[in-house]
């Protein structure tokens, strides 16, 4: 009798102990509430969102990859060559006439079509030609870079229209005190009446895409099968997988989620940049490993690497409000990303099916 | 197309030759091409600039040639060598300026203390790699967000500068000064001429060629006839076979990634004598993935077990050559990046297509 209850209590704590993450997040926003003046606000929570759009796409994206056991090191700059290619179309449609919208529209769309050749490129060569997926997407990396480096050394992509910045900078839902809510636009109100701004666009836009991409991998056939291909490679081709063209699609998917934040950059900064996701190599992977994925595949779900991304965008906002240079971001996250595999393997997941 | 192409280079030996060492046979064709395309390519004053300027590259390719060889991957390395500058000379800068030590004994004291910080990155990595089996990969980038913030927060986000002149004159000095009908001189300029007038002499063999050479003859002889190389061999071809064989394998290999760290720390040190200032890496400059190009490009495999150190040297001086070439035949320096790229696919799509040639 003793002895089970001995060994519920371990079960409890292996429980738990699997959490860590979610623990984690929760200690860090009681310290950063506690420490950081003006970090408990509405304002400071949706501008964690805000500035962490990328680290959420760019972890979904890598996610995918790692679950088939590959790694994609081209998202960062697949990401910097759409905000140089969607700027540069946007400029150009809305100087040859075109209105505003239309252009913003028809220059992400292209853009996001563009964004796909990496992943493709990719795919192809990891699955059809064997390259380790680590030179192929550094090679990626480096084309990348260096097209979009030339694209912007002719002529810096400039005079965006106006809307462009509104959109990337405004909100989904304005509630106006003392009555009234407006979607999209700023209520035109009288001098002090004070107008609450909720759910940034980027930040709406980036959850639908997450959202779907969530769906598609814990409940489509697409998403068991690349949880299959991560768990045994083989067995996923004796059970009639088409395995190759499923890696392709991976890596579309993959790079099709960086130009997406490449993109949202863009409407967020006005301005393209080479190097705008070079320093989201770290925080995308560790994000997917802090939320429990395994690099040698198989394993990981949306949802908890969001969660590790929420961990990264915190800790990013709560050292800038507490007035900490980022330096120490840096060393943080390196030490979480470490610790992270530790703790797992110190809570290991039960073999059996509860 | 593949099986009849294998069949002709099995028959011929010459072919095999050049099958084998493609890189190396890359890099002749480069030379002859650029030496026609860019003017003043093909001369000694540029050999040597390339030379000088790749010894940076060099050093961390042989670090990643060792680490690669076991099976392993460190993506630390490009900021333990920032780490390193950014050490060193904070402390030259601290000792040189206070006034009580003399230029040398500081440049000696910042040197030792570097180096021996720039182990600790990876004993860390090793012992986390070996002992709690964290994979490579997350292990050394983790180590790569740490390094690189301890740096900057030795240095601020600035690089270190106010150091002695002595380190750039032993950085970017030459063995030999020559001027026709004037004489020569040896590790400086004659006496009574002034540094204005150092474009008229012809100075050859510059200092890093010789250090290079050291390091490199030392990291050859340690790799090719030692036991501590056989091992590493041993551990990424088969390491259960190594463990059964009686290789003790944790410790090899935290030896292995110290041994790469502290050749990063070199660098990092080496880098401080170039420029003269301690510099932090900078998120672009990639030094880490540069290196694992240029080791993929030399013929080893990510699997391990497999590589040599020449042929990394030879990787590293492929990618050098072309990025000078470009740049002296007057094309944009961004192809470089998009040249690796397609270099590399080459590299890896080369040996997936004649496996039994290597």
């Amino acid at each position: 009798m003793q002895s089970l209850a001995k060994r519920d209590r371990i079960d409890m704590l292996l429980k738990i102990g699997r959490q860590w993450a979610l623990i984690f997040l929760v200690a860090e926003l009681v310290f950063f509430s506690l420490m950081a003046r003006g970090f408990l606000s509405l304002n400071a929570f949706q501008i964690i969102f805000f500035f962490g759009t990328a680290i959420f796409l760019m972890a979904t994206a890598e996610l995918f990859v790692i679950i088939t056991g590959g790694i994609d090191l081209s998202a960062g700059y697949v990401m910097g060559l759409a905000t140089i290619v969607s700027a540069k179309l946007i400029a150009a449609f809305y100087q040859s006439g075109m209105d505003s919208l239309s252009s913003i529209i028809l220059g992400i769309i292209i853009t996001l079509v563009i964004g796909l050749i990496p992943g493709l490129i990719n795919g192809f060569l990891i699955s059809h030609l064997k390259v380790p997926p680590f030179i192929a997407t550094f090679s990626m990396l480096g084309i990348c870079h260096g097209v979009s480096e030339l694209l912007i050394s002719e002529k810096a992509a400039k005079n965006l229209p106006l809307l462009a910045n509104e959109i990337g900078n405004g909100n989904f839902i304005y509630f106006v005190n003392g009555g009234g809510i407006s979607f999209f636009s700023r209520p035109e109100v009288p001098r002090g009446v004070k107008v609450y701004e909720f759910l940034p666009n980027v930040v709406f836009i980036s959850f639908v895409f997450i959202a779907v991409f969530a769906f598609i991998l814990a409940r489509t056939k697409f998403g068991q099968h690349t949880y299959a291909i991560g768990g045994n490679k083989d067995a996923a081709i004796r059970s009639g997988i088409n395995v190759n063209r499923h890696i392709v699609k991976i890596y579309m998917l993959s790079s099709f989620l960086a130009s997406l934040a490449g993109v949202l950059y863009v409407l967020k900064y006005v301005t393209g940049k080479a190097d705008a996701g070079a320093s989201l190599l770290l925080d995308s992977i560790a994000a997917v490993v802090i939320g429990g994925a395994s690099l040698y595949g198989g394993k990981g779900t949306v949802w908890r690497t969001i969660l590790g991304a929420l961990i990264i965008a915190v800790l990013e906002t709560g050292l800038r409000i507490m007035g900490i240079p980022t330096f120490d971001k840096y060393i943080i996250v390196g030490v979480i990303l470490i610790s992270a595999v530790l703790i797992d393997q110190f809570f290991p997941e039960p073999t059996y099916e509860e | 197309m593949t099986s009849s192409l294998n069949q002709m280079i099995e028959e011929s030996r010459l072919l095999k030759v050049i099958a084998r060492n493609w890189a190396f046979c890359f890099l002749i064709s480069f030379i002859v091409l650029f030496s026609f395309t860019g003017r003043g390519f093909f001369s000694i004053v540029n050999f040597q600039n390339i030379i000088h300027l790749s010894v940076i590259a060099i050093l961390m390719a042989s670090a990643e040639t060792f680490v690669i060889i076991s099976g392993g991957i460190d993506l630390s390395i490009g900021f333990v060598m920032g780490l390193s500058s950014v050490t060193a000379g904070k402390i030259i800068q601290i000792m040189f300026n206070s006034g009580n030590f003399s230029p040398a004994f500081s440049i000696f004291i910042g040197v030792s203390i570097a180096l021996v910080v720039s182990i600790l990155p990876g004993l860390l990595s090793g012992i986390v790699i070996s002992k709690y089996r964290v994979p490579p990969f997350i292990a050394t980038l983790g180590m790569w967000g740490i390094t690189n913030g301890i740096a900057l927060k030795i240095c601020k986000g600035f690089p270190v500068a106010m150091l002695p002149d002595s380190l750039t004159k032993i950085g970017n000095g030459y063995i030999l000064y020559f001027k026709r009908g004037d004489g020569f001189s040896f590790f400086g300029l004659p006496y009574g001429v002034g540094n204005d007038k150092i474009r008229e002499y012809l100075r050859l063999i510059p200092n890093s060629f010789i250090f290079l050479i050291i390091i490199l003859l030392v990291l050859w002889h340690l790799l090719k006839n030692t036991k501590f190389g056989q091992h590493t061999y041993a551990i990424g071809g088969n390491e259960d076979a190594a463990v059964r064989s009686g290789i003790d394998v944790k410790k090899h290999i935290v030896k292995i990634y110290v041994l790469s760290s502290f050749i990063a720390g070199i660098a990092g040190v080496f880098n401080v004598f170039q420029t003269g200032i301690g510099n932090f890496t900078t998120f672009g400059a990639m030094y880490e993935l540069f290196a694992v190009a240029a080791v993929v490009i030399g013929g080893a495999s990510l699997m391990g077990g497999k590589g040599r150190l020449i042929a990394s040297v030879i990787g590293v001086f492929l990618i050098a050559v072309l990025e000078n070439g470009l740049l002296i035949s007057g094309i944009e320096p961004f192809y470089r990046y998009i040249a690796v790229g397609l270099l590399l696919i080459l590299a890896v799509v080369i040996d997936e297509l004649f496996p039994d040639l290597f």
